[in-house]
């Protein structure tokens, strides 16, 4: 792996904090097919050694993002860098600080895995003794060392899946892109690649990560992005995404009235009676529900249960998604419930 | 051995290593066929075939080189490269740190060692088949650095126009057009089967067009010693398609021609 160029780092005054460049950074990038426009003008940055997620439904530019990056897809306008190297004039800088599992198998029928991934390697420019210590490594990782010598065509699903991530490794990539890794996996197997993929990210590998499951992104990553038709739509931490949405109250009565209680506190954002429940919306469920409780108190409702349900990641997504103001989620149902 | 000279190699090794590990499917084919060619038309046809200076098969043996390399080069190339297209495997090619240039050189150097292996094989066989008929004088190379010469230069140019046939393809069957309806009749037309001298002079001018004449004739006058046309002129123009077509190839890749989305 070739070394960082001098500009990596700008020490701009000796007492003032040193610039560190972005792993991915990426400008008003935009790629278009024909009338169809896969990247809208995204502009994203992600810092080295973060795990950065980028969510969104199918069709929302995230693997053509990646794709662009790597070389794979020609942008149409637009600049992006990967440690501090442009994707097109510093072509092989770039990609050989990237190691890519994509979604769909891309993998050479010819040899055995084991050859693949020496080969891989050695296009990176690693000595074969070096590539094949690597590749017996790699394998070992993912756990399928003992099929070393079988073709990709010859995996189980499960195993496919396992050497796509053992491929991106190979290179010892300084940032690893992984696009929808998990996708059709059986729970121990999706649990296996977290795990390994959140200590080489530990270790201090930059993580790009693609995913269609919220969880995973809400588990995994230190910031995600939202995108949708070719847009950012917003960047943020998952706690902060899931703080812009509402969290949702359910208080069983003993007595329910027909009409909602009148409860004077201006953090409410809704409440309305399901049945034996009254059922309120806002930002911060944990701090009003004290306050809840005694002004029902006072107004002579027994409260029997109480229940706080945290706004999902999913939600805020399928809000922003859908092109909804984040958090009106509890206002939605409470429209609907009446 | 440098960063950029490894990848290089890699890349050269893995396509060397797909067509040696198969020689079912690479070498054996031809080997039949050419085989077939020298028994059917030098050793059954080729006592009744009249060809001024030389007997047939020595005649015919060039030209069968040439059909033998060619062929082999471009299919290499094309196939290889369409192949990785198709399940998208080369891909991990692209998004590796090798710059166009080395991707070109490796797939062009790769599928002309192919092309020679070919000819070197052929070139065997009709020693092989002239030595074994006493009738027969064995074959001859009156000039080797030539032959040496027109069998890197004939099967570089045409490793170099299958990385284009194997970026254009877009199903199998394009890359079977190309063998069939283009290389296919260019050789057989190329002066490989009877000397140019037996044409009426319009159509030995017409053949002049086309440039397997020129490899024929090369590699004909680089054997036996003797041709129609000048060797030195052939080589030369030979060699400036071949600069030309990998020049074309390395912008293609810088494109993504056919690569990229």
């Amino acid at each position: 792996m070739s070394e960082s160029p001098t500009h990596d780092i700008l020490f701009q005054l000796p007492l003032l904090p040193i610039a560190v460049t972005l792993a991915i950074s990426a400008s008003n990038l935009k790629k278009s097919y024909g009338e169809v426009q896969a990247l809208d003008g995204i502009s994203l940055s992600v810092e080295q050694g973060e795990f950065f997620g980028l969510l969104g439904p199918n069709g929302a530019g995230k693997t053509t993002f990646i794709n662009t990056l790597v070389g794979l897809v020609k942008k149409s306008s637009g600049d992006a860098s990967v440690f501090g190297y442009d994707i097109e004039t510093e072509y092989r800088e770039a990609r050989d600080r990237i190691g890519l599992a994509p979604q769909e198998y891309n993998v050479d029928r010819f040899f055995p895995i084991r050859e693949v991934l020496i080969h891989k390697a050695g296009y990176h420019g690693i000595t074969e003794a070096e590539a094949a210590s690597r590749a017996e490594t790699a394998l070992k990782t993912v756990g399928i060392y003992d099929k070393r010598n079988t073709r990709f065509d010859w995996l189980s699903g499960g195993m496919k899946r396992r050497f796509m991530l053992a491929r991106a490794l190979v290179t010892d990539p300084e940032l690893l892109i992984l696009d929808e890794p998990t996708a059709g996996v059986d729970v121990e197997l999706r649990h296996d690649l977290w795990e390994i993929i959140t200590e080489l990210n530990d270790s201090g590998t930059t993580i790009l990560l693609t995913t269609h499951y919220i969880e995973e992104a809400e588990r995994l990553c230190d910031r995600v992005a939202i995108m949708d038709q070719g847009r950012k739509l917003t960047v943020a931490s998952p706690e902060s995404l899931m703080e812009r949405g509402s969290d949702t109250i359910r208080l069983t009565l003993a007595d329910a009235p027909s009409e909602p209680p009148a409860i004077d506190d201006d953090r409410i954002e809704s409440l309305w009676i399901e049945g034996a429940q009254l059922v309120v919306t806002a930002r911060t469920g944990g701090e009003i529900a004290p306050a809840l409780i005694r002004a029902l108190d006072h107004s002579g409702h027994t409260v029997l249960d109480m229940n706080i349900e945290r706004t999902s990641l999913e939600e805020v997504f399928v809000s922003l998604t859908n092109g909804e103001e984040p958090g009106r989620t509890g206002a939605s149902q409470q429209e609907v419930a009446q | 051995m440098s960063v950029r000279t490894t990848g290089l190699v890699t890349l050269i090794h893995r396509e060397i290593l797909r067509y040696v590990r198969r020689p079912w499917n690479t070498f054996l084919p031809p080997t039949i066929t050419n085989a077939l060619y020298l028994i059917v038309f030098g050793v059954i046809l080729g006592g009744r075939i009249q060809v001024t200076g030389t007997s047939y098969i020595h005649f015919i043996l060039p030209g069968l080189i040439v059909l033998g390399a060619v062929s082999d080069a471009f299919q290499n190339s094309s196939f290889s490269i369409f192949h990785g297209r198709w399940n998208e495997y080369i891909h991990e090619v692209q998004t590796a740190p090798l710059s166009y240039t080395e991707m070109v050189v490796s797939y062009v150097l790769s599928s002309a060692l192919r092309g020679t292996l070919i000819a070197v094989l052929i070139g065997a066989i009709g020693v092989l088949f002239t030595n074994l008929l006493p009738s027969m004088a064995p074959i001859g190379f009156a000039h080797p650095v030539l032959v040496v010469a027109f069998v890197v230069v004939i099967t570089l140019l045409f490793a170099s126009f299958g990385v284009i046939g194997g970026l254009w393809a877009e199903d199998f069957d394009h890359l079977t057009v190309m063998n069939q309806f283009i290389i296919r009749p260019l050789v057989f037309f190329g002066a490989v089967f009877y000397p140019l001298t037996d044409l009426s002079p319009f159509w030995q001018n017409a053949s002049l067009l086309n440039p397997m004449v020129y490899m024929v004739e090369g590699l004909r006058f680089a054997m036996l010693g003797s041709s129609t046309l000048d060797p030195g002129l052939s080589l030369g123009v030979l060699s400036v398609v071949t600069a030309v077509l990998v020049a074309v190839d390395v912008q293609l890749f810088k494109r993504g021609f056919g690569l990229t989305d």
